[in-house]
């Protein structure tokens, strides 16, 4: 079975899967310049993203075991640093989410996903054996809940919920019994249940979110409207089947969609109307190509620390397609999460271009048939 | 590794799932209600505005403007935009839209209501209409420059797009006119008055009755705006002109309309009426060139005038005409060949019975002819010559001239005055309706019925509007006078005018109408009022007259309703129809048909003798 060296360099490439992280950057740039046409932000974006594939090649670079023994330095320094936000955080939209570096806004919690996954993966890497016992799975659970309530508390519902998710997603892969994780679940999901009760149904002093949090769940619940929220849905219906045309929709030109929002949260909304349904069929496809890549290549993995990796990053990129996606069409509640390399950001670029990096590393060192 | 795989495949298929119910979603948004968010998307941006007409002036007939309207502007405020600073932009609008400080602070405050479980905020407020452009101004040039207690350069962005919006955007205009009247009380109650709204609708006079000509057609521009509130000008789609209004020109005189008002005024002075009234006329074409009312009214502000002075009497209020309604019976014994000039009455010492009832002369008279009961007025000889002809005819007669029916003059809320069909009439009212008695005039109907035995027999139509313009001067529509029937043949005329010269004497009941230059024909009328159904000693008193008589150019009635020191139609009504006619003439340089008596220096005397001998 093992007729090759074990850590051999394989050089070829997931074409597939680079394909699609092409035209997610093209397409990025294309409708970043749609959405802010005064500004010359589209050549920022495509500066993140050079950047950014300059990370994943270095994440390639290291051979993911080695990236595994390092990682809890990565981990225990992107705590820090989600600490530091508390200290010298700046201020936008009423959170405290970024550290002013002058050139730019830094969002560590963006840096804390890569290194959480790269911590757990090694944690959770260990012999099936030692995961049914109670005390690893508690301790997954606690490196899952500090990043998670730091987060949680910047406040930044959506990125937190995906610690859990991710988390969650890489447990079970993992192989941590079922009982403990339908409990995880079970539980998270009674918390979710009760906390969505209290704000529906007893709007009282009990402040459990902040303000704009449970408004949030209030709009997703139709018990208020949510103008942001409205102006996308009606951005993405109004796009029909074929769209508007590049640079001519009207809804973020003309300041409907949030001026702040149309490039980065709300990007998909401007594909939608500009291109129609066939714009967001392709986004979605492209979507599908790296995710679906990202399960290939974790069943191909070498071993169990880079199947857990890679079912990682997936989970880690299709949380955050779906919650972003799922607010514009009023699937999910609204959070401020980033569509991966298509919204406008530079942590949010380097992150994803990163963990594809780290997915792609996987697939170089993967196990031969 | 076999588990391994089921794991992945789990997470294949949670993947799929989910990708699925967002292109789920897509479908039934973009596909299946993809016209429902268009039609949304475009109530965003597609706006369509009205663009208002500028209404049309209304002017005498040498195009003098008597109503005009001019450009201003609503002052509108986004309270929103105010926020904390009510207080500062109240205090330095008030004096310029000089309304109350604190209810202006007030009308600023933001207003927020519920609506479909929506909340929803004003933006918008009134602050006042009708508002010149130069105040509005003054508004920009006070709100851009208005500082508050704050070192703006410290702020950050946000809150310094928050002044520079209070200062730009808070207080903003929108498109009015203001209607003026040039003449203040000047012909008041033939223009009326328009509604203080934004429509600018005619409320009375000529402004109602001429308002959809007056008004013009709106209209529109279909365009787009951003969320700005910006208007999108390369996005105009339609964008039609307004059609301003049409101009009425009058046949109103603003000269000779200055004299009647002028001159009624002396006549309040002299005599103090509750009203007084005139209306002269050419009596060929029914053009009517001078028409007023006292008290009258400031149309540029008619709230600050009580109900009364608001109503044209001319054509709103009936009365008994009293005397001047002789003529009609005398009109009507001559052309029905019933009686001559020349034929006796026996006017009975001032008394005289009929029916049961005691009928009045003013004086005594014995035996007058038809002639001399016009220059005496005599009741009782009017009575016989109206008792001598029957109901039928004098029904008839009374009918032909337009009494008991609207003259159709153009002028909102005329009444028709009160004739009685014959079967109402009692035994008395044969006797007591040719003194004008028993039935109610309007001023308008009276002197139309003057003007058709000035005009040769035939009633014509009141003609008030002599044409409508296009606002470029181009004439759209001209009026045309319109006979309305022959009342009575050439020979009674001349004998009617004949009598009706004799009433401006020495001899006759209005010596003072008397003109230098011109013959008068005429008529007073002392009319009782009725109070209660009881006649009072209080007088509607008039006099009615044309010149020159033979060949009248006008046609002038000065009414007074109840005139103190004195009563009589020829004391108190006929020396403002003197003072009229003597201005009218002048303006009208008409020629004079009588020689002047002889005074002044003798070589002009003679060649005024030869020229009129």
């Amino acid at each position: 079975m093992h007729d090759t060296p074990i850590n051999e360099r394989r050089h070829d490439y997931d074409w597939p899967l680079a394909a699609a992280v092409l035209g997610l950057m093209i397409i990025g740039t294309a409708f970043i310049f749609s959405a802010t046409e005064s500004q010359s932000l589209y050549l920022r974006q495509v500066v993140w993203y050079v950047l950014g594939v300059g990370a994943a090649a270095a994440a390639c670079y290291f051979e993911y075991g080695s990236l595994a023994r390092w990682s809890a330095v990565f981990y225990w320094g992107t705590m820090a640093l989600l600490l530091a936000v508390y200290a010298v955080g700046a201020f936008h939209h009423g959170a405290k989410r970024w550290i002013d570096l002058g050139a730019f806004n830094l969002q560590p919690s963006e840096f804390a996903k890569i290194a959480f996954i790269l911590w757990l993966a090694h944690y959770l890497s260990r012999p099936r054996e030692e995961l049914r016992r109670g005390k690893v799975f508690l301790g997954a659970l606690g490196y899952t809940l500090l990043p998670f309530i730091l987060v949680l508390k910047e406040p930044d519902m959506g990125s937190a919920l995906v610690f859990l998710a991710i988390s969650l997603a890489m447990m079970f892969v993992a192989g941590v019994p079922n009982r403990l994780l339908a409990g995880l679940v079970g539980g998270a999901g009674l918390l979710v249940v009760l906390g969505v009760a209290l704000i529906l149904f007893a709007p009282v002093k009990l402040k459990i979110l902040e303000s704009y949090q449970s408004g949030r769940v209030l709009e997703y619940f139709g018990r208020r409207k949510s103008y942001n929220v409205e102006q996308a849905l009606i951005s993405i219906g109004s796009g029909g089947l074929t769209g508007k045309g590049w640079r001519q929709g009207t809804q973020h030109s003309l300041g409907f969609l949030p001026s702040g929002g149309a490039h980065n949260d709300f990007i998909f909304s401007v594909i939608a109307e500009e291109e129609g349904f066939v714009g967001s069929v392709v986004v979605l496809t492209l979507y599908t190509v790296l995710l679906f890549s990202g399960i290939k290549i974790a069943s191909q993995a070498r071993d169990r620390l880079g199947q857990i990796m890679a079912i990682g990053v997936v989970t880690l990129l299709f949380s955050h397609v779906f919650i972003n996606i799922g607010m514009n069409i009023r699937l999910m509640p609204v959070a401020g999460i980033p569509l991966p390399l298509l919204s406008y950001g530079g942590s949010s670029v380097i992150c994803s271009l990163i963990a594809i990096g780290i997915l792609h590393n996987v697939h170089i060192y993967r196990r031969y048939h | 590794m076999k588990r391994q795989y089921a794991k992945l495949y789990v997470m294949a298929g949670f993947l799929g799932a989910a990708l699925a119910a967002l292109g789920y979603r897509l479908v039934d948004l973009q596909v299946v209600r993809h016209e429902e968010f268009q039609a949304l998307a475009q109530q965003n941006t597609v706006r369509t505005i009205e663009r208002q007409p500028m209404r049309g002036q209304i002017l005498d007939i040498h195009g003098t403007p008597l109503a005009y309207s001019q450009a201003a502007k609503v002052i509108c405020a986004d309270p929103t935009l105010i926020g904390p600073y009510r207080k500062n932009v109240a205090h330095v609008l008030a004096p310029l839209l000089q309304t109350n400080e604190a209810s202006l602070a007030e009308r600023l405050i933001p207003r927020v209501w519920e609506e479909n479980g929506k909340t929803n905020i004003s933006k918008y407020v009134v602050l006042k209409r009708k508002v010149p452009l130069e105040i509005w101004e003054k508004i920009r040039q006070t709100m851009s420059s208005l500082s508050f207690a704050i070192d703006e350069s410290k702020l950050k962005p946000r809150s310094r797009a928050f002044y520079t919006n209070l200062r730009a955007k808070a207080i903003f205009p929108e498109d009015d006119q203001i209607r003026y009247y040039p003449g203040q009380r000047l012909a008041a109650h033939i223009l009326g008055f328009v509604a203080n709204d934004d429509e600018q609708t005619g409320i009375s006079g000529i402004e109602c009755s001429f308002n959809s000509k007056l008004a013009g057609f709106a209209g529109w521009r279909k365009t787009e705006w951003d969320s700005g509130h910006r208007e999108l000008v390369a996005y105009r789609d339609q964008d039609v002109a307004p059609r301003d209004g049409l101009n009425v020109v009058l046949t109103i005189d603003a000269g000779l309309q200055n004299i009647v008002e002028c001159e009624l005024t002396e006549g309040v002075k002299a005599h103090a009426p509750i009203s007084i009234s005139c209306i002269m006329l050419r009596p060929r074409t029914g053009e009517i060139l001078a028409m007023a009312t006292l008290p009258n009214f400031d149309p540029n502000h008619p709230g600050s005038f009580p109900m009364d002075d608001l109503r044209n009497r001319v054509v709103s209020d009936e009365a008994e005409p009293g005397s001047t309604f002789k003529i009609v019976a005398v009109t009507a014994g001559l052309n029905e060949r019933l009686i001559t000039l020349n034929d006796l009455f026996d006017c009975g010492k001032g008394q005289f019975f009929y029916a049961g009832r005691l009928l009045h002369d003013h004086k005594s008279f014995d035996v007058l002819t038809v002639e001399q009961i016009i220059t005496k007025s005599s009741n009782i000889g009017a009575a016989k010559i109206g008792i001598r002809m029957g109901e039928r005819t004098l029904w008839q007669y009374i009918h032909n001239f337009g009494f008991g029916e609207r003259t159709g003059i153009p002028l909102p809320a005329e009444i028709p005055g009160r004739v009685w069909p014959l079967t109402n009439w009692t035994k008395v009212s044969i006797a007591q309706i040719p003194m004008g008695q028993g039935i109610a005039v309007t001023p308008l109907q009276m002197v139309m019925a003057m003007a058709a035995l000035a005009n040769n027999g035939i009633l014509m139509r009141p003609m008030l509007v002599s044409r409508l313009e296009e606002p470029n001067g181009k004439v759209a529509v001209q009026y045309v006078p319109q006979p309305v029937r022959r009342v009575a043949g050439p020979e009674t005329i001349r004998e009617m005018v004949k009598a009706l010269k004799t009433v401006p004497t020495s001899e006759g009941t209005a010596a003072q109408a008397h003109l230098d230059h011109y013959t008068v024909a005429g008529k007073t009328g002392t009319a009782n009022k009725v109070e209660n159904g009881k006649y009072v000693a209080k007088f509607f008193s008039s006099f009615i007259g044309f010149f020159p008589a033979d060949n009248p150019e006008v046609c002038i009635s000065v009414v007074m309703d109840e005139p103190k020191d004195g009563h009589y139609g020829g004391d108190v009504a006929a020396p403002v129809f003197h003072a009229i006619a003597e201005r009218a003439a002048s303006y009208l340089n008409l020629k004079p048909d009588l020689a002047p008596e002889p005074v002044g220096t003798p070589s002009l005397t003679a060649a005024a003798s030869a020229i009129h001998q």
